[in-house]
């Protein structure tokens, strides 16, 4: 019987539009649109911050030594123009301020004398930090020259540059590529999963609770010789497949993105990508979603079954999101770990589970206490579920 | 056959509807003691003005809620012990009833044949009888959201027959709808007496009443003001019309 009833509620909700844009539609476009958007943008702003003409003032004349050695900078690192300030430091200020220049160099005077005495002088390079990439472009400029400044002392006293280099040091990182994703994005996956878990709950919660007190169904359904556990049940497990959809067509979207849209060029870390979306990984993944689905069904349905109206289902449910999303958010801080204390706390300790899974990095047992966690909440929202359902004063408007 | 005994029903009441009731007790009777029988191929009324407790009595009939205290046989079956049993053996209409706007009316049919574990060898004689009857098959594979409302009482009426139930409640079956609808559940009723059903309908529209029903119950204020056979009512009736002599007995 139960079947019967999930089958007809399911078939139901498959029809109703808000649902599928929420479980379906929403979720599945999310990953392409904010990781089209993100590449896209921040790509087309580095290319233009790389190909941006710099208007270069400089303090001194067109032939002090700051700016022949500019000038001598190929254009492969980057094009310039450069405009002599003639010691009117105050004036080019001004035009750094009003954006008529992008970098300004000043130096004293006694720049070039210092230099050939080889004595170290002072040089500032002032920008507008907020302006993407202009801060690499000045340091490329400023260690081309010092660079060349630099051999051109080691000749003049005669050093053998090697002799003066004590250390060639190299930093490695001992993280594989696999701890690095999972450091990186780890927090943010599961937070995305959990966020359309619960929006994709949300819809048929109302939908098969309110709604059918809004609509006068319920009485009708109520005086069939069908237990009112069974109609529960029936329509929990609706809202659970609801919600687990809407999570699984966001990791359909997440994986559509990264293998159709060329964000990730380098071939080992795509390659390590795949092995962590394996079908091991999803597995688990929906094995530890599947408790936190019925956890959200479970608060939801005793909120869907006293309202009276969609309006005041949808007006207590949708801020509850942030609440339960709260904890979820803890996880995506850097030094959250996973630890007993934080294996208790629910949400927080799927979204860590998930990923210490992303990154290789899982301990097993808190695996297990985190998902104990979660099925003891799971069955605690169930209970109380059961027990709204069944309060006369609830199922009748 | 229905046999009500000592039927009672109250509600807690909170603070709020203490003070617009203007009393400190803690619990209202939605019916208060009432009894009553229904024998089969008759028609039973029940009457009574709004918050009479009409509804309440139906719901407990039709075991949506559960009486506070008395008993209710139906079809031979303690209803307040064995609600799944006794709901088998009813249909339940309500004018406010409303359907799944989203299934069609052959899904939805289908659907409630299997909550009352109907056969699906009588599934298919039931369906072919009743849409027949009801003029249903052009729309039966349409959505029901999408039907008029003529239309969609038929399917709620079909709804209600599929399981071919030996019991038919009606809460106000006409309330709201237009007269040729509100004429096909006044046949309905009238089919049921023929096919000997035992049928209890409530309503607040006299003419109704005077036009179906065999015998009558008035509550007011959830208790019996009166019970009785139609054809008594009608002969130590004092007023000039039925109206009148319901409103003198409501009031008395």
């Amino acid at each position: 019987m139960i079947f019967k009833i999930f089958k007809k509620e399911l078939k139901e909700t498959l029809r109703d539009k808000r649902t599928l844009i929420m479980m379906l539609v929403i979720p599945i476009l999310i990953f392409p649109l904010i990781l089209n958007v993100v590449v896209g943008v921040s790509s087309s702003f580095e290319e233009s911050a790389e190909n941006k003409t710099l208007k270069i003032g400089i303090l001194g004349e067109p032939d002090d030594y700051l700016a022949i050695k500019l000038n001598e900078i190929p254009n492969a690192l980057g094009p310039k123009t450069l405009t002599p300030y003639h010691g009117d430091s105050l004036k080019m200020k001004a035009d750094l301020r009003e954006e008529k220049l992008d970098i300004i160099f000043i130096y004293d005077s006694k720049f070039s004398e210092k230099l050939d005495k080889m004595e170290p002088t002072k040089l500032i390079c002032s920008f507008d930090k907020t302006n993407i990439g202009y801060e690499q472009r000045a340091q490329k400029y400023v260690q081309y020259i010092e660079a060349e400044e630099r051999l051109k002392r080691y000749q003049t006293l005669n050093i053998d540059e090697q002799q003066i280099t004590p250390f060639e040091i190299a930093f490695e990182n001992s993280a594989s590529n696999q701890k690095m994703i999972g450091e990186l994005v780890g927090g943010f996956l599961p937070y995305i999963f959990i966020a359309f878990g619960f929006m994709g709950c949300m819809y048929p919660a109302i939908d098969l609770f309110t709604g059918e007190k809004e609509r006068g169904t319920i009485e009708t359904l109520l005086t069939t010789p069908v237990s009112r556990w069974k109609f529960l049940i029936g329509k929990m497990l609706v809202i659970i497949l609801s919600g687990l959809m809407a999570s699984f067509f966001a990791l359909l979207g997440l994986f559509l993105s990264i293998n159709f849209m060329d964000i990730i060029p380098d071939p080992e870390i795509m390659n390590v990508v795949n092995q962590i979306l394996s079908i091991g990984f999803v597995l688990k993944l929906f094995l530890l979603l599947l408790p936190l689905t019925v956890f959200f069904a479970g608060i939801m349905i005793p909120i869907a079954v006293y309202t009276k109206t969609f309006k005041e289902a949808q007006s207590i449910i949708a801020p509850l999101n942030i609440i339960v999303l709260l904890p979820a958010m803890a996880g995506l801080f850097p030094g959250i770990e996973l630890n007993v204390q934080t294996a208790l706390i629910p949400i927080l300790n799927i979204v860590l589970t998930t990923k210490g899974l992303i990154g290789g990095t899982i301990d097993y047992s808190l695996l297990i206490l985190s998902f104990s966690v979660m099925v003891v909440l799971a069955g605690i929202a169930v209970a109380v579920s059961f027990k709204q359902f069944g309060k006369e004063t609830n199922i009748l408007s | 056959m229905i046999k009500v005994e000592h039927l009672t029903k109250q509600f807690s009441l909170n603070k709020e509807q203490k003070k617009e009731a203007g009393t400190t007790d803690k619990f209202a009777f939605a019916v208060n003691d009432i009894s009553f029988d229904c024998k089969p191929g008759e028609i039973f009324s029940l009457l009574g003005p709004n918050g009479a407790g009409k509804t309440t009595t139906l719901r407990m009939l039709s075991t949506v809620i559960t009486p506070s205290s008395g008993s209710i046989i139906m079809g031979g079956i303690n209803a307040v012990t064995h609600p799944d049993e006794a709901r088998r053996k009813i249909g339940f209409l309500t004018g406010s009833t409303g359907l799944y706007a989203r299934l069609n009316a052959n899904e939805l049919i289908d659907y409630f044949a299997s909550l009352y574990g109907v056969s699906n060898q009588l599934l298919t004689e039931r369906k072919k009888y009743l849409f027949d009857l009801l003029d249903m098959n052009e729309f039966a594979h349409k959505r029901i959201g999408k039907l008029s409302t003529g239309m969609k009482q038929k399917v709620s009426i079909c709804r209600t027959m599929i399981h071919d139930p030996e019991i038919v409640i009606f809460d106000e079956p006409t309330s709201g709808l237009d007269v040729i609808t509100a004429e096909s559940i006044i046949q309905l009723i009238r089919d049921c007496k023929a096919q000997n059903k035992t049928v209890i309908f409530s309503s607040h529209i006299m003419g109704e009443v005077d036009l179906l029903c065999d015998s009558l119950a008035i509550i007011h204020k959830g208790e019996m003001k009166y019970q009785g056979s139609m054809q008594d009512f009608r002969e130590k009736m004092s007023e000039k019309s039925i109206t009148a002599e319901f409103i003198k007995t409501v009031q008395a």
